[in-house]
C-alpha cells in the first residue's frame, strides 16, 4: 500500500469553496482536463442532521501507463464513485472516492475534507491510499502503486490550479449577479 | 457545468445542475434547504431517468452497486448515525 497526502489553503470562505466545489470540473477549470464527465447519482438531505449526502460518478480519460494497459487491455475511460457529505452545522465538506474501474486489480481510496480556517480561508486536506491487489507479484504491485502515486501528484497540482480559476470566476459571477439584482430592485423602486 | 457521460442527458443535466447550485448557495447554506422535495426535484427525476438507461447500457450500474456496498462504513461515519 502507498499513501499520498496533500493540503492547501484557499483564500476564500468555506461557503464559497463548498459552492464552487460542485463545479470544480466545469470549463472554467482548464487544468483538470482528465475529467470528462461528472454525473450525480443520488442526493438527499438527512432530516435529523441536515447533512447533504451526494453520490457522483466521475468519468476520467484513461491515464494508466502504456505498459499496464498492455497487460490488462486498453480502455478509453476510467471511473470513480464519489460520496460526499456536507455538514452545514460543522461547516465541513467530506468527499470519499473509490475507483470502480479495474477494482479487482487496484484499490484507490481517496478522502478530501474542506473546512474553514477563518471567515475568509478554507483548508483542503486530501489523502489517498493505493493498494495493488495482484497476489505475489511484488514488483508489479510496486510499479502499479508508484505510477498511481505519480498520477495523483500531477493531478493534485493541476486540481489546485484549476480550482483557483473556478473560485475566482465564481466570485466574479456571483458579484455580477448581485449587482444585476441590485440594479433590478433599484429600477423597481424608481419606476 | 461539466458534461454527462451520456451526451443525450447533457441538456437536462445542465438544467438540474444550475437549479441545484442556486438552491445550494441561496437556500441550503442559509439553513432553508431541509427538505429533498424542492424546486429541482422534477429536473432531477428527468435527469435520472435518462442517466439510468445509459448506466445500464454500459454495465456501470452493477459496479456502482458493489461500490455502494463498500462505502457503508463511510456512510455510518460521516452521516453520524447512531447505532
Amino acid at each position: 500500500m502507498k499513501v499520498f497526502c496533500n493540503s492547501h489553503t484557499f483564500n476564500y470562505s468555506w461557503e464559497e469553496v463548498s459552492t464552487a466545489n460542485w463545479r470544480k470540473y466545469c470549463p472554467w477549470n482548464d487544468k483538470s482536463t482528465h475529467v470528462i464527465a461528472v454525473d450525480t447519482l443520488s442526493r438527499e438531505v438527512d432530516p435529523a442532521t441536515g447533512i447533504l449526502r451526494t453520490e457522483r460518478l466521475i468519468t476520467c480519460k484513461q491515464s494508466a501507463p502504456d505498459w499496464l494497459k498492455s497487460i490488462i487491455g486498453g480502455m478509453e475511460t476510467s471511473q470513480v464513485f464519489e460520496t460526499s457529505y456536507v455538514n452545514p452545522a460543522e461547516k465541513t465538506v467530506t468527499m470519499v472516492s473509490q475507483n470502480i474501474t479495474w477494482a479487482n486489480l487496484v484499490n484507490v481510496q481517496e478522502t478530501v475534507v474542506y473546512k474553514p480556517l477563518s471567515a475568509s480561508q478554507t483548508q483542503f486536506v486530501q489523502d489517498a491510499r493505493i493498494t495493488a491487489m495482484c497476489g505475489g507479484w511484488q514488483r508489479i504491485k510496486n510499479s502499479i502503486e508508484d505510477s498511481l502515486v505519480t498520477r495523483f501528484k500531477e493531478n493534485a497540482l493541476k486540481g489546485k490550479e484549476g480550482f483557483e480559476c473556478v473560485l475566482a470566476m465564481s466570485r466574479r459571477v456571483f458579484a455580477e449577479e448581485r449587482e444585476r439584482e441590485r440594479l433590478r430592485s433599484e429600477g423597481k423602486m424608481l419606476a | 457545468m461539466s458534461a454527462s457521460l451520456a451526451p443525450e442527458c447533457n441538456e437536462v443535466k445542465e438544467q438540474y445542475d444550475t437549479c441545484f447550485l442556486k438552491w445550494y448557495s441561496e437556500k441550503y447554506l442559509r439553513g432553508n434547504g431541509k427538505t429533498d422535495d424542492n424546486e429541482c426535484s422534477k429536473l432531477f427525476k428527468d435527469y435520472q431517468k435518462c442517466l439510468k438507461v445509459a448506466l445500464k447500457e454500459r454495465g456501470i450500474d452493477k459496479l456502482l452497486d458493489e461500490a455502494r456496498e463498500d462505502n457503508k462504513e463511510n456512510d455510518a461515519l460521516h452521516m453520524k448515525r447512531k447505532g
